[in-house]
């Protein structure tokens, strides 16, 4: 089982790439595990046609220890497994323990277990990684593999290359690796250029560069996946791509981070192309 | 010969006078890894207000926190015993993840319905802390729909060591202050701050003020009670006994209200004697100062000869002192001395600069003072000053113990009241006891030197114990 984490800045795409990806993945016959690793429990809404599904911290909380990995986890399009860690309202309590406890549970629970016979797992992470808890699903023994979603604006950069910085920490303690920037495009101007550089500096590559389309936004509204909403449209071929790149990914690095300096120097140069010419 | 070595960082924070020009480190966070006998914040905060008996002490946190500072102090009450009771919130991983504000609210609620207590304080231990559960709005919310006066206790007990409970603690306290009537309030009155009725020391001290002709109108927080301390600010004079813990609330007190403050400390004869006649010369009455004459006249007549026979066998004895406050180990000095002993180590957990100034001052040449000590180096100097007795606490028994030397327990756990003219007594017998008892010669310090490092390791010392050996057949 290949254990991948989905990182990246706040409202960049993660959870609609993930589970765009998780889609197409699955339409190759994979079977997959979808964890949701947000307070706010909205990573599987599309595979699963909705907010249907009650979190393992909220289950835990109701039913006491008494769980059991049927009462967590649901399966969604393409018979892939969706689970939703939960956590507090916002601006109580802790949720990275929230995150902690929760993992640990479904390990306890045997969701990885050989027996689930799991071709992936995904893990969406909360794009700010503001404590140790946020941290867990990359630690010894968690995923493997991190991708980045970012896009040529300035602040998703930014928050990718500080995500290497964090990724550099927990290379050296455990085994995770970065596996490459996924450029979810916001048209930016030689944006594609731009993040296929930024990716070779930080030593990795740009698994691929998603479009900025509409149709995204359109099966989003219906609750669906791209694949699911409209098989035939361009964007579902951009994530089966993704997804077939993801799959046979061999490419896997301890990222070099960039200084500020050079990641401004970088947008100056390819942010401000079209200006100077 | 010892073989224990001082850590690097530990070295400022020992002197030895004679030795070098004095200029101790103090005040400072315990060094890590040095096993401090310290507390952390919340403990100091629960053991300052712990004895207000007509208050609800809730602590939020793990069941932990709760469970190993449940009746702490051996500080007893004339009327309720509520503050005996350890209630918990029992923090728990889902409430961590989720927060505890509802639970402590609940709880709140539920314990204020059933003890209709005077007023409660909320300690936030650490994890409070981190998980930053809002107590203070929690607090405000319970107090306007209960009526009850609720006070947060900022105690996370990572945000220092128990001197900084201290701090919290008085602010807490100052909450109170200043809330209540202070009509009838006789301009020959005090205030009694930092004794805790230990054993009722406190009601032993209030009994010599009353014969001085002296009202008490608080007493903080020994047999404290809420309504005593919201109208304490109409006293004449706060006297502060443990000043580590209470002069921050005596020094608010001094501003807003312009109440005096003088220090002063209950053991030992010299100390209780110049406690009473401060407090006498201050308010500068006639009848008062005469009363106080014919106290101490009358109780020192009557204790001197009591001690006569316990200072024979304890004449040159040697004796080492570790207490919380530096102020109150020059009172340990003094009543040692009484006693024919001399001191050889005097420290303290939390002194300041001043006091051990002063202890050192009043130390003969020799005596090491240590500030934030640890086991190994208390054990390190206990022997190579061939030390009899030690005065301490309850961390620093078994120390003494292991050693095969005389113990006695001056804080707050004990149960017998050493502070006055009658505590004195007590003092000199329990030291009698101890330092004489004939158990020491069966395992002698001095025969079992040697041994020291494998006794101070309870599991490996099994062996190289004569005292267990044969006795025990496992």
């Amino acid at each position: 089982m290949r254990k991948i984490a989905i990182y990246g800045k706040g409202g960049i795409g993660k959870s609609t790439t993930t589970q765009n990806t998780v889609a197409a993945l699955a339409e190759m016959g994979k079977k997959i595990m979808v964890v949701g690793c947000d307070p706010k429990a909205d990573s599987t809404r599309l595979l699963l046609h909705g907010l249907a599904q009650k979190s393992v911290l909220d289950t835990l909380r109701e039913e006491g220890e008494d769980v059991e990995l049927d009462d967590i986890r649901r399966e969604g399009y393409g018979n892939c497994l969706c689970v939703e860690s939960g956590g507090p309202e916002p601006g109580v309590g802790c949720a990275g323990r929230g995150i902690i406890t929760s993992i640990n549970m479904l390990e306890q629970l045997g969701a990885y277990e050989e027996s689930e016979e799991l071709d992936y797992s995904f893990y969406d992470v909360l794009g700010d990684v503001v404590c140790g808890g946020f941290a867990m699903p990359i630690r010894e023994g968690k995923a493997q593999e991190i991708y980045i979603v970012c896009s040529g604006e300035m602040m998703a950069m930014y928050a990718a290359n500080n995500i290497c910085k964090g990724i550099m920490k927990f290379a050296e303690s455990g085994g995770v690796r970065l596996g490459g920037l996924i450029c979810n495009s916001r048209n930016v101007d030689n944006e594609k250029e731009m993040i296929e550089e930024f990716a070779k500096q930080l030593g990795t590559q740009m698994i691929h560069f998603v479009p900025r389309d509409n149709d995204v936004q359109r099966a989003e509204i219906r609750k669906m996946t791209v694949i699911d909403w409209n098989s035939s449209c361009p964007q579902a071929d951009e994530y089966r791509a993704l997804a077939a790149n993801i799959d046979a990914n061999k490419l896997f690095v301890v990222p070099n981070p960039l200084q500020v300096e050079q990641l401004e120097e970088l947008l100056m140069e390819f942010g401000l192309l079209e200006g100077v010419a | 010969m010892t073989t224990t070595q001082i850590l690097a960082d530990r070295r400022a924070h020992i002197h030895e006078k004679g030795t070098a020009p004095f200029n101790i480190a103090c005040e400072k966070q315990s060094v890590a890894g040095s096993v401090s006998q310290r507390a952390c914040v919340f403990c100091g905060s629960r053991v300052v207000l712990y004895p207000i008996a007509d208050a609800l002490h809730v602590i939020h946190g793990p069941i932990g926190c709760a469970a190993y500072t449940w009746d702490i102090r051996g500080a007893w009450s004339s009327g309720p015993q509520l503050h005996r009771m350890s209630f918990s919130t029992d923090l728990q991983e889902k409430d961590v993840v989720f927060g505890g504000e509802k639970k402590l609210y609940q709880a709140l609620v539920e314990l204020i319905e059933h003890y209709r207590p005077k007023a409660a304080f909320i300690y936030s231990t650490c994890i409070v802390g981190l998980i930053g559960d809002d107590v203070e709005a929690i607090c405000r919310r319970v107090s306007a729909e209960t009526g009850v006066e609720t006070i947060p206790v900022h105690s996370e007990g990572f945000k220092g060591s128990k001197k900084d409970g201290y701090t919290a603690a008085c602010n807490a306290l100052d909450q109170l202050v200043g809330t209540g009537d202070t009509t009838g309030i006789s301009p020959l009155s005090i205030n009694i701050l930092g004794d805790f009725n230990i054993a009722g020391e406190t009601w032993v001290i209030k009994d010599y003020y009353k014969k001085m002709g002296v009202d008490v109108v608080a007493t903080i927080t020994g047999d404290g009670r809420v309504d005593d301390i919201r109208r304490c600010h109409g006293a004449a004079l706060n006297v502060v006994q443990c000043s580590g813990s209470m002069t921050q609330l005596a020094m608010k007190m001094k501003q807003e209200y312009g109440i005096p403050i003088i220090r002063v400390s209950y053991f030992g004869i010299e100390d209780m004697s110049k406690a009473l006649y401060d407090v006498a010369e201050y308010l500068n009455d006639k009848t008062v100062m005469k009363n106080t004459q014919n106290l101490v006249r009358d109780e020192v007549s009557n204790l001197v000869p009591q001690l006569r026979k316990y200072k024979h066998d304890l004449q040159g004895k040697r004796a080492a002192v570790y207490t919380g406050g530096a102020f109150k180990a020059l009172s340990m000095i003094r009543s040692l001395r009484t006693l024919g002993m001399k001191t050889v180590i005097a420290g303290s957990q939390t002194g300041n600069k001043q006091d051990y100034k002063r202890l050192q001052e009043l130390s003969d040449e020799g005596t090491v003072i240590l500030d934030d000590t640890n086991p190994l180096e208390l054990a390190k100097f206990l022997e190579e000053k061939k030390a009899d007795l030690l005065i301490g606490g309850v961390k620093e028994r078994p120390i003494a113990y292991k050693l095969g030397l005389g113990f006695c327990d001056h804080n707050h756990e004990r149960k017998i009241g050493l502070a006055g003219f009658e505590g004195m007594l007590n003092f000199a017998k329990e030291v009698h006891g101890t330092v004489t008892s004939p158990v020491w010669k069966l395992a002698s310090l001095r025969d079992r030197l040697v041994d020291r490092h494998r006794l101070l390791d309870g599991d490996r010392s099994r062996n190289g114990n004569r005292f267990v050996e044969g006795g025990n057949a496992s």
